[in-house]
């Protein structure tokens, strides 16, 4: 859901119409993105001083970076810029510049001089150490040990699965508004922190009378995949902890290494400091990790700790761990748009009802219809047709899978249904807007070449007519264009 | 899409086209659904009160839960096994039937007897309640308690209380008292004596009823009996072999796929399977039972009384017709063929009508191209009777006359003929096919002609079969009953649009419905053709939208018929399906749209004013002629004519909103092709609608019929090689503006669409006389080839088009 | 000397501009907005009618869409 438009509708500052610029959405950052657009050097620097967040930054590096830093972590003096470049072909510029880039932007490495005047590349002696240690040991030993007891009722992985899926339940249940009340089986209050990330993360606000509702991030958040729901909301949580006192970067320390952790292991947590048991606390409200006991020092990490990170990163799991992290599929979609979903629950009622016009409710059946209503609701809500129809791909029931037609093509949906939701989108964006400026009446054809060709170098233009010399610019490229006018025509 | 809350606005705006007038001959096709505009006092005649109970009000205080649906959760308790169960039944009268339920087969015989299928796509099915569907219900021999006993045991709930109520208050009177006519005699007959003891105590009935010797009207006086006959199994005389087995193969291939789903061996309720099997008994064998039946006889002069007045008092008598013990009508000898091999629905559907050893009347619902005419046929050949077949053109008429050609024994001596164009001498023939009009217009007919209608009026028919029963007006439907005495009747059609009430009083007139048939089950079977449907998009041309938007109204219709890039598409589709080897009908209601495209392109057309020589000419040339693979025809062919050899189907205007045209054109191309399981898609069903135009909306309306049926619609935005055909029509600018142009100065006339006879603005004689071009003269032979297996040169298993969405 | 003016580039397919040009001329927003026509799939129009405009357009794309209340077309 990242904004992946052309900057030229991005940056323009002063909204002038939702329509010009939309409304704001829910934002999904991977960790990169999070360490280069939140955090200051120094920050990074902080984080660096803990092996696992090293570990954790390194992991998720292009595989270019990666080569890079592993060629140069045990040299102990700068490594010339072009011999860094001379590692790569040619061919590879682009990515390999890519990967210098980034480097750079996670403050792993800097630009150096060396004698002689040489621009050269350093690692931050900082990460240098850490990574060292991470891969070689030493240093203070990891406050998660494993030097426990063998327990004698041990947890299972599905155990810890379902366990982990019905905590994480509950905060979805808490934003569509069934927490607490009419008692179905997930439904549990959840705390004043957790309360107080999802208003933080603008999941959900209080409204005018003190309740507090859900918006249109939360809306767009619910219809994640819970790996990325999780992970959303742990961002949010690290961005309020220091509030509440807690060290972030030893948060985050331990968020990676319960991600490196053995599924189905128990891992103790004595010796943790006290910041570091209220962090725990929290993580087994949210479901990533099971204590039996609040005092106890004994604690599972759960699937969803473990597949905390990015995608690609998480753990294999297998098709039948899937299944049981998934909820079962349950919506039935027909040819006719009709849409029956098996449940009862609040939540996946109220999701559906995001971009469905609901017509009857059974004891366990919901009975609604994908109406053009319905979906362009959802879409003037920021919900993407990809996201509804993954949602529905996601939780489709089985027999929908075996439909002759949903054997041959990927997807276990009615082809005509997709399609018809891809249009319904696709009829709201015959139109875009840029806001601009039109330059025309041109004296001269060589007056407009120039300052075409002026706007094009700086990124600017964006349309544009020789014949009858006129041209749009970007707004905020205006003031830029027309100083170059000005100069230009001295 | 939704549950059906549109009829009122539909009407509104359809009233227009929806006068009549008689004509000679093609018979005013209504093809307009939702149509009602005959509103007069006579129309709620022959329809008892209870069928305007409505089970839908039932919900109308129920709350709505914060999503806008309504919430029947507290009506309905789960039970503890509905996984087991099929169905949820809610208490507005909606059933919803899981397909995949390992009791499916056993839950739709019972649903399709008692309710009317609302939508059947492939997972879960709608069937909804109604006065009718219970009537019919009750009349091929369910009872009260056995509707209420089943649908508790089929159901995950319990069943809401009003929807019990509704279902004992609309079939407790109904289908308790047939009229049979028996040894040429008169008789109400009744298995429950305590109704026919409430009808005596009518003024009315009593005047009616006939007694032959003393003593009889004493006390009750009911003349008891038991019902005799045995079921019949074999329609004709020739012996269906081993009927059951297809049938349960059919069923045991959707029960697999059923199973698979489930986990495992799925417990099927007993409760279940056992009154199935009952249900399935009484149905079929009721009189193996020895039903014990009472009866009184009546005045046969009075019998037209009689059934007025039990309608009055919530009694419709169900006309059955003894055909085996009329010794009154002699029989006619005619039987099917040996080749003549029923399939399991057309078996199904003929054993509703004939369950008991008796013809019951009603209307038998099958997709154009499943058989319709051999179930009539076949339904002729049972009774052996004197046969009138009424249709509602000059060219159908020949086309059922080949039908019993075909199927049965019956030769020229014995089918007749009665249009004004035929010449066949009708009196004392076995088989009548004539068409609604020519028997129910006032004009004055020919000598020959009046003879003829005297020499019908005067026959006691034993059936009559009325095809395409859903287009005739009920007013005419009325007239036909005045003037024609047959003992039973038989009407066969495609659509019974349901909520269209005027439709579902010919339901009373005629009888219940006796059997619908699943499109999309026939299709998976291979009995209808698969077929791809697609609204290809055509992009309004920046010129032709431009008018469009400034022109006044009866020419925006033609601006976006006439829409350069929808001729381009037509072209292009054509000459695609011509190099495939397919054979393409091409309709448009516009007749200047028709003229142009068919003229343009140098393919021939048929629209009214086409003589019916010509006519036959062209589609026999269409069928046998191997250059004649493309011919454009107006609405005249919507029902009027069968094109077996179609497989391709391109629209390119078209009535309004109209659902049954939509239905009726898709019949066109239905009729299953050889081979037709080895491809995934064997027909071809094309919209073409100018983009941005309210033919995007007609479109969408038109389709809902269908999809509820389970048919989807390919939306293809862009078609896939039309940018490199080089040799499309109007690609330049200059060749769209003299298009403009014409279309621009062309009559109000030219803007609308064709007009039937009898519809307002009908003008005889037409508007010009018809061109032909295109390869007429080599006409090759084979009149009575009725079997040419046209074969195909290249049949590519999936269409190119439909693999990619927008390119 | 060069003319500039501020305003809002709209992009789409020459059907709906041809729709765009039609408001304007028939002043069925009330005025004139419409800057300049730049070409087939390009107008510059008043920062200020974009989502009268905008509504305009969902109006139609209602119309054409099913189930609506069917005007006489």
């Amino acid at each position: 859901m990242a904004d992946t438009k052309s900057g030229r509708y991005a940056s323009s500052s002063a909204a002038i119409s939702p329509l010009v610029q939309g409304p704001e959405n829910l934002e999904c950052k991977n960790f990169q993105e999070y360490l280069r657009t939140r955090q200051t050097p120094e920050t990074l620097e902080k984080f660096y001083h803990y092996p696992p967040i090293c570990l954790a930054v390194f992991r998720e590096l292009p595989e270019i970076a990666r080569q890079f830093v592993i060629r140069i972590l045990f040299i102990d003096q700068p490594v010339p810029q072009a011999v860094v470049s001379s590692w790569g072909a040619q061919k590879f510029a682009k990515e390999q510049a890519e990967a210098t880039s980034c480097l750079s932007a996670l403050n792993v490495w800097r630009v150096t001089a060396i004698p002689g005047g040489l621009a050269a590349w350093e690692l931050s002696p900082t990460f240098k150490k850490s990574v060292r240690q991470a891969l070689m040991g030493g240093g203070k030993p990891w406050p998660m040990t494993n030097t426990l007891d063998k327990d004698s009722k041990p947890r299972d992985i599905p155990f810890l699965d379902s366990y982990a899926m019905s905590r994480w339940r509950c905060v979805l249940h808490y934003m569509v508004g069934t927490g607490g009340r009419n008692g179905g089986s997930d439904a549990e209050a959840i705390s004043p922190d957790a309360v107080r990330i999802l208003l933080h993360a603008n999941l959900m606000k209080r409204d005018e009378r003190g309740g507090i509702s859900i918006t249109r991030q939360g809306f767009q958040f619910l219809l994640l995949d819970t790996r990325a729901q999780v992970w959303h909301f742990m961002l949010q949580y690290l961005e309020t902890c220091e509030e509440r006192g807690i060290s972030l970067p030893e948060c985050l320390s331990m968020l990676f290494q319960l991600s490196f952790a053995t599924l189905g292991r128990d891992y103790s947590s004595e010796g943790m400091s006290n910041q570091m048991l209220t962090f725990l606390q929290h993580l087994r409200e949210f479901g990533l990790v099971y204590q039996r006991k609040r005092k106890e020092c004994r604690f599972y990490p759960t699937r969803l700790a473990l597949n905390v990170t990015n995608k690609d990163a998480a753990t294999a799991t297998t098709a039948a761990d899937e299944e049981r992290m998934q909820e079962r599929g349950y919506i039935v979609v027909e040819t006719n748009y009709r849409v029956y979903a098996y449940t009862d629950s609040q939540l996946q009622v109220a999701v559906l009802g995001l971009f469905t016009e609901l017509l009857y409710r059974f004891p366990n059946l919901v009975v609604g219809v994908l109406t053009r209503d319905a979906v362009r609701q959802a879409l003037r809500g920021g919900i993407t047709a990809e996201q509804i129809v993954s949602y529905l791909e996601q939780y489709a029931h089985p027999n929908m899978k075996l439909v002759e037609s949903a054997i041959q093509s990927k997807s276990c949906l009615p082809p005509t249904v997709v399609d018809q939701i891809k249009l319904w989108e696709m009829e709201r964006n015959r139109f875009t807007y840029t806001e601009g400026v039109v330059y025309n009446q041109f004296l001269s054809q060589n007056d407009f070449v120039t300052l075409r060709d002026y706007a094009q170098s700086i990124n600017m233009l964006v349309w544009q007519n020789e014949r009858t010399r006129t041209m749009v610019v970007q707004k905020n490229g205006h003031d830029d264009v027309k100083r170059y006018w000005k100069k230009y025509s001295k | 899409m939704g549950p059906p809350k549109k009829s009122k606005k539909d009407r509104s705006g359809s009233d227009k086209f929806a006068k009549k007038r008689r004509a000679e001959d093609d018979a005013y096709t209504q093809l307009v659904d939702d149509n009602d505009s005959m509103d007069n006092a006579s129309e709620s005649d022959g329809v008892p009160g209870a069928a305007s109970k409505n089970a839908e009000t039932n919900d109308e205080n129920i709350n709505t839960d914060e999503y806008g649906a309504k919430d029947y959760r507290a009506q309905m308790q789960l039970r503890p096994d509905h996984g087991n169960r099929p169905l949820w039944v809610a208490p507005n009268g909606h059933v919803f039937l899981e397909s995949f339920s390992p009791v499916y087969k056993h839950a739709h015989d019972f649903l399709i007897a008692i309710s009317e299928p609302v939508c059947r796509p492939e997972h879960i099915h709608e069937y909804k309640l109604t006065a009718y569907s219970l009537y019919a219900a009750v009349s091929v021999g369910l009872q009260t308690h056995d509707i209420v006993e089943y649908l508790k045991r089929l159901s995950k709930t319990s069943i809401p209380e009003g929807i019990l109520e509704f279902i004992r208050l609309c079939t407790l009177s109904y289908g308790k008292v047939k009229l049979v006519l028996k040894h040429n005699k008169y008789f109400i007959e009744s298995p429950h004596p305590e109704v026919l003891q409430k009808l005596l105590k009518d003024p009315v009935i009593q005047k009616c009823r006939l007694i032959r010797s003393e003593g009889e009207g004493e006390g009750d006086g009911f003349i008891q009996g038991t019902m005799d006959g045995k079921a019949i199994t074999q329609f004709g005389t020739k012996l269906p072999p081993a009927s059951d087995k297809p049938e349960d193969a059919g069923a045991s291939t959707s029960s697999a796929a059923g199973a698979a789903t489930a986990e495992g061996a799925v417990a099927i309720p007993d409760d279940i399977t056992d009154f199935y099997e009952k249900i399935d008994k009484e149905e079929e064998d009721e009189d193996e039972a020895n039903l014990k039946t009472v009866s009184f006889e009546v005045a046969q002069e009075k019998i037209e009384v009689i059934q007025k007045r039990c309608i009055e008092i919530e009694h419709p008598l169900l006309a059955e017709y003894d055909f085996r013990n009329d010794t009154n009508n002699p029989d006619i000898n005619i039987d099917l063929k040996p080749a003549a091999v029923l399939r399991p629905y057309q078996e199904k559907s003929l054993r509703k009508m004939f369950g008991n050893g008796r013809a019951r009347s009603g209307v038998i619902v099958l997709p154009c191209g499943a058989g319709k005419s051999l179930v009539g046929v076949t339904a002729c050949c049972t009774v052996r009777k004197r046969a009138l077949v009424l249709c509602n053109s000059g060219v159908s008429v020949e086309q059922w006359k080949q039908q019993f050609k075909m199927w049965s024994t019956a030769d020229d001596s014995m089918i007749c003929r009665f249009t004004s164009e035929a010449k066949d001498k009708p009196m004392g023939c076995g088989i009548l096919v004539t068409t609604y009009s020519m028997i129910t217009h006032t004009q004055k007919r020919s000598w020959e002609a009046e003879q003829t209608m005297r020499w019908l009026q005067e026959q006691e028919w034993g059936i009559m079969v009325l095809d395409e029963v859903h287009t005739i007006p009920a007013k005419m439907f009325r007239r036909v009953l005045t003037i024609v005495q047959s003992h039973c009747k038989l009407g066969l059609t495609a659509t019974l649009l349901r909520e269209d009430d005027k439709i579902a009083d010919l339901n009373f007139l005629i009888g219940p419905k006796l059997y619908e048939a699943n499109w999309l089950e026939l299709q998976k079977k291979g009995f209808i053709a698969r077929v791809q449907c697609a609204e290809v998009w055509c992009p309004m041309s920046p010129e032709f939208y431009r008018e469009y938007l400034t022109t006044k109204t009866s020419k925006k219709m033609l601006l976006y018929v006439m829409n350069p890039s929808k001729f381009r598409s037509c072209q292009f589709l054509i000459k695609y399906h011509e190099q495939r080897g397919d054979k393409t009908i091409v309709f448009s209601d516009n007749v200047f749209a028709l003229k142009h495209y068919a003229i343009k392109m140098n393919k021939p057309f048929i629209y009214g004013p086409t003589s019916q020589n010509e006519r036959i000419q062209i589609l026999q040339n269409f069928k046998f002629n191997s250059k004649v693979n493309t011919i454009f025809v107006s609405k005249v062919a919507d029902t009027s004519f069968d094109l077996p050899e179609a497989n391709v189907l391109i629209q390119i205007s078209s009535h309004g909103g109209s659902r049954r045209q939509e239905a009726q054109r898709l019949g066109r191309i239905l009729r299953a092709k050889k081979g037709a399981i080895a491809e995934e898609y064997n027909a071809f069903f094309y919209t073409l609608v100018s983009q941005d135009t309210m033919e995007m909306s007609y479109s969408r309306k038109r389709q809902r019929f269908l999809v509820n049926q389970g048919y989807s619609y390919k939306v293809i935005t862009h078609l896939k090689g039309m940018d490199t055909e080089a040799d499309l029509m109007y690609g330049t600018q200059e060749e769209q503006g003299q298009l403009l142009q014409l279309v621009l100065s062309a009559s109000d006339l030219d803007c609308e669409d064709e007009k039937m006879p009898g519809e307002p603005g009908y003008r005889p004689g037409g508007s010009g006389t018809t061109r032909r071009p295109g390869a007429l003269s080599s006409m090759s032979g084979g009149d009575d080839a009725i079997y040419y297996e046209h074969r195909r040169k290249n049949v590519g298993s999936v269409h190119p088009l439909f693999k990619k969405f927008r390119g | 000397m060069v003319n500039v003016m501020k305003g809002v580039l709209v992009e789409c397919d020459p059907a709906m501009k041809q729709f765009l040009l039609h408001l304007d001329e028939k002043l069925a927003l009330g005025r004139k907005f419409i800057i300049q026509d730049l070409d087939e799939n390009h107008l510059f129009i008043s920062t200020d009618i974009v989502e009268v405009l905008q509504a305009r357009v969902d109006d139609l794309m209602d119309r054409i869409s099913f189930p609506l209340h069917e005007k006489d077309a």
